[in-house]
């Protein structure tokens, strides 16, 4: 590891309504603290309605991570949108919860696939009134 | 509180300065590659790496950076990894009110002590106001 | 024939064996009285070389069986590190995860829990559940007699870090002696979902994900349960 680093942008893909973020490298604290910049101003260009944050290559979250990443699901909460995190890896998981890191607003799925499903049923509940069972003759 | 091999028992594997959010970075990469090398279950190296960024980001926020010593050395006759941070910051006045969870110190970040020890088999915290601060972690391998 | 005792003598004698008796003490196994005479008090000094004797073969004999304790206590701590390192490896083996039908995980717990074994079982049913991606695991402990503060704090553990995962873990089977251990040991579970019975359990697990038990049949449904 040299001194002076290539700051790397972590690339932010929008897809459909949401933003799709995958979190490769090892961050260092002002990294991060971009990366949730960037992040809520995207939201705040694209209007879009949730983020989903892949953090399956992680294989470390600390405080200073986990306070961002909570952080990020406020503020975007305050713009209209959700943060979904996926992908987290058990020991992670383990040491949060041993660390007595919560992370309040901040939603987890297992998989990209279920993240979406949650953006979605969040969302479609926001335009339209959830039907809780088909009316007869449906 | 266990007992440790002493000073001069302990082979010493790395140490450098940590002086920039870069080299917290580092600190967590030394503390993963070693502790896999020393056979740690995955688990356990996510809990020594994780404790050392809380720890060195601490050192950073609070002292302005210090030094980082990793050696091998007996906790209570087995062999552990441990990890050392050595500043000559303002030093902490108040050792217990530090250690409970949910202080924060002025800058509005925890001190993250209570947490890091949660992760580690022993903890020791040495510190002198005015003069500066050793934390010292040790986990088995 | 014997000779009589001689009074003169006997002073001597005397000294004599109680040097013996004090070369003895100091460690010198092999000294003896040896007595040349052959009177009333010989006996007294054959008695003594005889004593002597006896007391050295069983001391050296003590000294044989130390030796061969000693060897086998390092043999039992050379196996007793084997046998740590194997347990390590049965611990996984004794928590095994099953998948039921979709989206749904069995770990079924048997036998008392020490701390070790909770935190292995934590693991293995994490790991499973990411690699699975099922949204609900039951862990059911009708099979487990007692809990301690610790097992009970792990085991609240892998609720919290499954719901960190993304996905919600149910424990069943409590016995009636657990919970009244956990409520004496002022454990907080209000924040873990606990069902009375492994059926109960999976009852809840299929509604929550949207499936038909094995048991509930509709008129529509051919395969009698897999749903979604």
């Amino acid at each position: 590891m040299t001194e002076f680093q290539t700051e790397k942008r972590i690339p932010i893909i929008k897809m459909r309504d949401y933003l799709i973020v995958s979190i490769q490298v090892d961050m260092h604290d002002r990294l991060a603290l971009e990366l949730q910049a960037q992040i809520l101003e995207e939201i705040s260009k694209t209007g879009a309605k949730g983020v989903l944050i892949d953090i399956s290559v992680l294989e470390m979250v600390d405080s200073f991570i986990g306070r961002m990443l909570s952080g990020m699901a406020s503020m975007a909460a305050i713009m209209d949108a959700a943060v979904v995190i996926v992908g987290m890896q058990p020991a992670v998981a383990i040491t949060l919860v041993e660390l007595g890191l919560e992370m309040p607003g901040v939603e987890t799925a297992l998989s990209m696939e279920k993240g979406i499903e949650m953006l979605e049923m969040r969302v479609a509940g926001n335009r339209i009134e959830p039907l809780k069972r088909k009316p007869q003759g449906w | 509180m266990g007992e440790w091999s002493h000073k001069d028992d302990r082979k010493g594997l790395e140490s450098y300065p940590v002086n920039s959010e870069y080299d917290i970075v580092r600190a967590r990469q030394t503390a993963r590659e070693l502790s896999k090398q020393f056979g740690m279950g995955i688990v356990d190296q996510t809990r020594l790496t994780t404790a050392v960024s809380e720890l060195c980001r601490n050192m950073y926020e609070f002292a302005g950076g210090g030094e980082i010593i990793f050696e091998t050395g007996d906790l209570d006759g087995r062999e552990a990894l441990m990890v050392s941070f050595v500043d000559e910051g303002p030093g902490i006045s108040d050792l217990q009110l530090v250690m409970q969870d949910g202080y924060t110190s002025g800058k509005g970040m925890g001190f993250g002590l209570p947490g890091a020890k949660r992760l580690v088999d022993d903890f020791l915290l040495e510190s002198e106001p005015g003069k500066g601060t050793i934390v010292q972690i040790a986990k088995w391998v | 024939m014997k000779k009589t005792l001689n009074i003169t003598g006997l002073e001597q004698r005397v000294e004599e064996i109680e040097e013996v008796l004090s070369s003895v003490a100091a460690g010198q196994m092999d000294a003896r009285v040896n007595s040349q005479v052959d009177d009333d008090f010989s006996g007294v000094e054959a008695a003594i070389d005889l004593l002597i004797g006896d007391l050295t073969e069983e001391l050296q004999e003590r000294e044989k069986a130390q030796k061969e304790l000693e060897e086998k206590l390092r043999t039992i701590q050379r196996q007793q590190e084997t046998i740590r390192k194997q347990q390590e490896d049965l611990l996984e083996l004794s928590s095994p995860v099953t998948k039921v039908w979709d989206d749904v995980l069995i770990l079924p717990v048997i036998g008392t829990l020490d701390s070790r074994r909770t935190q292995v079982m934590m693991e293995n049913l994490l790991e499973n559940i990411v690699s699975t991606g099922c949204t609900i695991a039951i862990l059911d402990i009708t099979g487990v007699p007692t809990v301690d503060t610790q097992v009970a704090n792990h085991l609240i553990k892998t609720v919290t870090a499954a719901r960190l995962l993304g996905a919600e873990c149910i424990i069943s089977g409590i016995r009636p002696a657990i919970a009244q251990t956990i409520v004496h040991l002022g454990i907080d579970l209000s924040s873990i979902k606990t069902k009375a019975t492994l059926q109960d359990a999976m009852r809840y697990a299929f509604q929550a994900t949207g499936q038909k038990m094995p048991d509930e049949s509709s008129p529509e449904d051919e395969t009698g349960g897999e749903s979604k």
